[in-house]
């Protein structure tokens, strides 16, 4: 039995999921392999999608035509809008989930495509043949693949430990991979080692949440989705504790039994999702820390205890778990572990995802060295893209610094050294003003549409949408107040606000104390639905700042332009510093605005590249 | 890698004298030209009329007239960097200049980097290989020797200061961005008003940095040293010796150094400019008079003043009332000692006794390894650099702190509206961007370096 695919993904988690789907609708045959077939979607860390940066990320990914987004708005029990008084930028969604509606909502779905066949299987090896790859499986059944896409997340040679005890394991109990980490290693790919953990579940009646704040959903008008009706669920709370000192201690006296502190662990853990021990030792001086209980489902009675990430030993974190308050009767149902796993060092990676001397084999998701359900599917969604690209002869598809927070965390990914799992933060977008959650269709869409991710029946939807946002704009430019007009009386009386000469819509709308659903009242015009008044708010109110962006981006365009041919020599331009030449020969950076961003390469090394660049392409 | 700014440097060495030409590349450079120069009679410039040299005024942008130059602008595709460049000739004293190039910033042009102008001749396929190797050699040889002087900053006290200014932009900014990314965090709230007070107090730290730098001392560009004297007592034939070769016009005609002519030489590491100035001599030459008021305000600028004497002649009124009245303390040259004399070294030091008096010759060099030193001396010795230190002394350097200054009224301005914390955070950023390009800080990964280890934050 051998059977022929145009793409194989291996994995069916979050960014497994993602490739599956963009590569089925642009068309190609898809085989989608997870280890368990129940576990397809799964998510073994919080029950929370969302936050900033992330929230953005998933805006994106929808806008492309891509799932994570409509699956959460499917599965979410509480949805929360976060930064709303700290500006358009920064504003973000969060939405806690039913896990298990979630997973199954992401299966049915997948199951209906009619070009993905998933089924369970684990992947031994991997051959390449010709032009194709041969993926073996361990019932001894193989496929035959065009182009492989790895996500198989924290799987590969995963290694739990809690306490002093370990053994190898992927996340929350299930099957390693480790005989295809043995396989890609022995083909020549470079593996380095992070570890991630996470906090015990506990049991729903076991906890006193009179002893706790609660933390109730937002109602809100939309949701993730830019394409599916937007279904608000009644929300589910969460409920907020904190640690104290007696909780510290018990950790300070037990930190020897830590693995993290013992030396069991050599994984590179991240800033971003701190373990309680780590955060006990790092900061002596707080008083206390911040506990979240989430709920896992509706229909369970598992609960999440976010932010007591742990890998001490399990009585210990009984013992300390008991000190919080509510929490002085919890039972665990699963106690909390840290997790060691196998990730592609990124100097293999290229723009498009795939590595870099594998032609057709691409790797997205946590094995690229990110943290979180979002940064996984982001990459799904763009390996997926790249291997339908790839099997077409297209070029890669490649998103800018300045159109997403996609293209950030990827060109992050491929020009810095990764020294802990990655997360993103709308503090490492340089255009930040420009890249809202609000505008992701904008930014985005019609190449969502380009490549065949959008249906014509959302497309439609979107032009719509964007006319009437450019007939808001226009109305506010061609339309004025006057002084002593009954809309400027109005404004006056609403705002304080007094115009001494005719001023346009769009200038008043700059004024900090205006907002736009003011303006419409005064001028008898329907507020719009959705976002877009948002939208033609944030284009007006900071005009200024985009257009500063802008011009920054113009000039990263440039230096983006000129690419550098794969089998560039460093070893060969002269006036290359010593530091410069070993860091752009290991990350070997596809373009001169790449190299620039590589720590070590100064301008006056990037005039060199482009001298010897221009010098060899003479004829 | 800024190929879309319009760059702007002054492209006359130092110490050429006469005229020096400003060089402005880039697509905006006529539209900076336009709202630097004007005609003659005041009027704006409409027409650029391709490489024809014109005769105009360049102006601050704040509409002070500050020289009367030529200028030609040549078309993309045309000029030396292959893009649109507009050249303008000023008068050759490098203040001056650098008054213009400074217009020429504050409307809107970047301040070019070593070797810019070269590169981008080359990218537009204006240079041959060979000529942009050599380029490329010289912007390393350039960067490296920059890099040197940023190190050396470094423990200066310049770098002193603006890490100062940088660690307290961090201390406000960190804060905000922790905010931003981690909303459901326990980080304090946003002080607008305490905030605003730190901000204002920076810009006037800013302010004063920036007042220093505007006095126009400019220690690490030269010193400047004037000679000055009556006509034929030596002045520019003592400029010559102490360079070691004939480069100033020498007559025995009173009165036919015109104008004022400059040198730089290395005074064992200190870079001096010698500058040499017509006769202060009520003429009625117009030509000659234009030079006289200009040699006035060039002592006024000067360092260090050097009245020379012909030890052949007796002590006029005039030169007397010159050592007296010169701001800075002036050395006193006796000139053409080789000659009979009939004035002498006692004489002046009785007369003088606060001052140094030096006895040399132009002519057999007798006396100039003392004149040299004693210059240096006076350079370094003194006392209103060390009480005072000049810490702003590139041009570079003055734009990046005006570039912060004006990020941070801008953070101030938005405070006081009620701003939103993203846009502060810009402003912010921007900030300390502009003053990372002296301390060589990369703010993006110190600013996550600083969130984690300063809040505790994530589940
Ligand atoms: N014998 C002698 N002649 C000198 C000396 N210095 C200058 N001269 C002569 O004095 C005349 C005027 O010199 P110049 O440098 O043009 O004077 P300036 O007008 O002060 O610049 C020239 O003929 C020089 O050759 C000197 O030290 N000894
Ligand atoms: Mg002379």
């Amino acid at each position: 039995m051998r059977k022929y695919f145009d793409v194989a993904v291996i994995g069916a988690g979050h960014a497994g999921c993602e490739a599956a789907n963009a590569v089925a609708k642009m068309g190609f045959k898809t085989l989608l392999l997870t280890l368990n077939y129940n576990n397809i979607a799964f998510m073994p860390c919080n029950p929370s999608i969302g936050g900033p940066g992330k929230s953005h990320l998933i805006r994106e990914i929808d806008a492309l035509g891509g799932i994570i987004g409509r699956n959460t708005d499917l599965a979410h029990i509480q949805m929360r809008a976060l930064n709303t008084k700290k500006g358009p930028a920064v504003r973000a969604l969060r939405a806690q989930t039913d896990k298990h509606l979630y997973q199954e909502t992401m299966r049915k779905y997948l199951e209906k495509q009619p070009l993905i066949m998933m089924r369970q299987g684990e992947v031994t090896a991997l051959q390449r043949t010709k032009d194709l790859w041969r993926l073996f499986l361990n019932t001894g059944v193989s496929y035959e693949a065009a182009a492989v896409i790895i996500a198989t997340g924290t799987f590969l040679r995963g290694k739990v430990h809690i306490g002093s005890l370990s053994y190898t394991s992927g996340p929350q109990g299930q099957h390693p991979s480790l005989a295809l980490a043995e396989n890609l290693e022995a083909q020549g790919i470079k593996f380095k080692r992070f570890k991630t953990g996470s906090p015990a579940r506990v049991r729903k009646r076991s906890i006193d949440f009179s002893k706790m704040i609660e933390q109730p959903g937002d109602r809100l008008a939309h949701g993730f989705s830019h394409w599916l009706p937007w279904q608000p669920r009644a929300p589910v709370s969460c409920w907020l504790t904190y640690t104290n000192e007696r909780t510290h201690q018990i950790i300070r006296d037990n930190l020897h039994l830590a693995p993290l502190y013992s030396g069991a662990i050599t994984g590179i853990g991240t800033r971003y999702c701190p373990s309680i021990e780590g955060k006990v030792a790092d900061f002596p001086q707080r008083e206390r820390h911040q506990v979240f209980i989430e709920p896992e489902g509706l229909n369970t009675d598992e609960m999440y205890v976010a932010g007591l990430s742990t890998s001490l030993p399990e009585a210990i974190q009984d013992e300390f778990m008991r000190t919080v308050p509510g929490l002085e009767n919890v039972e665990i149902v699963r106690p909390g572990y840290a997790i060691e796993y196998d990730v592609v060092s990124p100097e293999q990676l290229l723009r498009s995802l795939q590595l870099r001397d594998c032609p057709g084999l691409f790797s997205a998701g946590q094995i690229n060295g990110t943290s979180g359900y979002e940064e996984a599917a982001a990459q799904g969604l763009i390996a997926g893209i790249n291997a339908g690209r790839y099997l077409s002869g297209e070029e890669a598809f490649v998103l800018g610094r300045n159109e997403a927070y996609i293209g950030v965390m990827i060109d992050d990914l491929i020009t810095k050294e990764n020294y802990e799992p990655y997360r993103i933060m709308t503090s490492r977008a340089e255009y930040r003003l420009s890249l809202r959650q609000e505008n992701a269709d904008l930014r985005l869409t019609d190449y969502g549409y380009k490549l065949k991710l959008i249906t014509e029946q959302e497309y439609e939807a979107f032009l719509q949408k964007k006319a009437r946002i450019q007939e808001k704009l226009a109305f506010l430019q061609e339309n004025y107040l006057t002084p002593d007009s009954r809309e400027a009386q109005l404004l006056q009386e609403e705002t304080g606000v007094n115009l001494q000469q005719k001023t346009s819509l769009q200038q008043v709308l700059k004024m900090p104390e205006i907002k736009l659903p003011l303006l419409w009242r005064i001028f008898n015009k329907e507020a719009s639905p959705g976002e877009e008044d948002e939208v033609v708010e944030n284009m007006i109110k900071y005009q200024g700042y985009l257009e500063r962006e802008e011009k920054m981006a113009q000039r990263l365009l440039k230096t983006e332009a000129k690419k550098i041919p794969a089998t560039f020599d460093y070893t060969a331009v002269p006036n290359l510093s010593a530091e410069a030449r070993e860091k752009l020969s290991k990350f070997r950076p596809e373009t001169l605005g790449q190299a620039g961003r590589i720590s070590g390469v100064s301008p006056a090394d990037l005039t060199a590249i482009l001298i010897w660049m221009t010098r060899n392409n003479q004829p | 890698m800024n190929e879309l700014d319009t760059i702007a440097a002054i492209s006359t060495p130092p110490g050429e004298g006469g005229i020096g030409i400003i060089r402005i590349s880039g697509e905006d450079a006529a539209q900076i030209g336009a709202l630097i120069l004007r005609h003659p009679s005041g009027r704006k410039i409409t027409s650029w009329p391709e490489r024809q040299v014109r005769l105009g005024l360049v102006m601050s942008p704040e509409g002070k007239f500050i020289d009367e130059v030529l200028y030609f602008l040549f078309r993309k595709g045309r000029s030396y960097t292959g893009e649109e460049l507009l050249e303008i000739q000023g008068h050759g004293g490098y203040q001056n200049l650098k008054k213009i190039l400074n217009s020429a910033i504050k409307a809107g042009a970047r301040l070019a980097e070593p070797g810019e102008f070269t590169k981008r001749a080359f990218l537009n396929g204006r240079l041959d290989l060979a000529q942009a190797e050599a380029v490329i050699d010289l912007i390393r040889a350039q960067t490296d020797l920059a890099h040197q002087v940023a190190l050396t900053q470094l423990r200066g006290e310049l770098s002193t200061v603006i890490q100062r200014l940088e660690n307290s932009l961090f201390e406000i900014l960190v804060p905000i961005e922790a905010a931003l990314d981690y909303p459901e965090d326990e980080i304090p709230d946003l002080e607008r008003e305490q905030v605003a007070q730190r901000i204002t107090a920076l810009c006037l730290q800013l302010e004063e940095l920036l007042a220093q730098a505007a006095q126009g001392v400019i220690l690490r560009e030269a010193a400047s040293v004037v000679l000055a004297g009556r006509p034929n007592v030596g002045k520019s034939s003592l400029l010559n010796s102490l360079l070691g070769e004939e480069r100033v016009i020498v007559t025995p005609i009173p009165g036919t150094t015109r104008d004022f002519v400059a040198e730089t030489i290395d005074l064992d590491g200190i870079p001096v400019r010698l500058i040499d100035t017509a006769g202060l001599r009520e003429s009625e030459d117009l030509v000659e008079k234009a030079g006289v008021e200009r040699t006035r305000e060039i002592i006024k600028e000067a360092h260090l003043i050097l009245v020379v004497l012909d030890a052949g002649e007796e002590l006029t009124a005039a030169e007397e009332e010159m050592i007296a009245n010169t701001k800075h303390k002036p050395l006193i040259i006796l000139n053409k000692t080789d000659l009979p004399t009939v004035l002498s070294v006692k004489e002046l030091k009785d007369k003088f006794p606060d001052y140094q008096v030096l006895s040399v010759s132009a002519k057999t060099g007798d006396g100039l390894a003392a004149l040299k030193e004693a210059i240096r001396e006076a350079l370094i010795g003194r006392r209103d650099f060390e009480e005072h230190p000049v810490l702003v002394t590139r041009l570079r350097h003055k734009e990046a702190l005006e570039e912060a200054l004006a990020n941070l009224q801008s953070v101030a301005k938005g405070l006081s509206q009620q701003q939103s914390e993203d846009l502060l955070a810009v402003d912010l950023r921007a900030a300390l961007e502009a003053l990372g390009r002296i301390t060589g800080r990369s703010v993006s990964e110190e600013i996550i370096d600083r969130i984690f280890s300063q809040f505790c934050l994530g589940k």
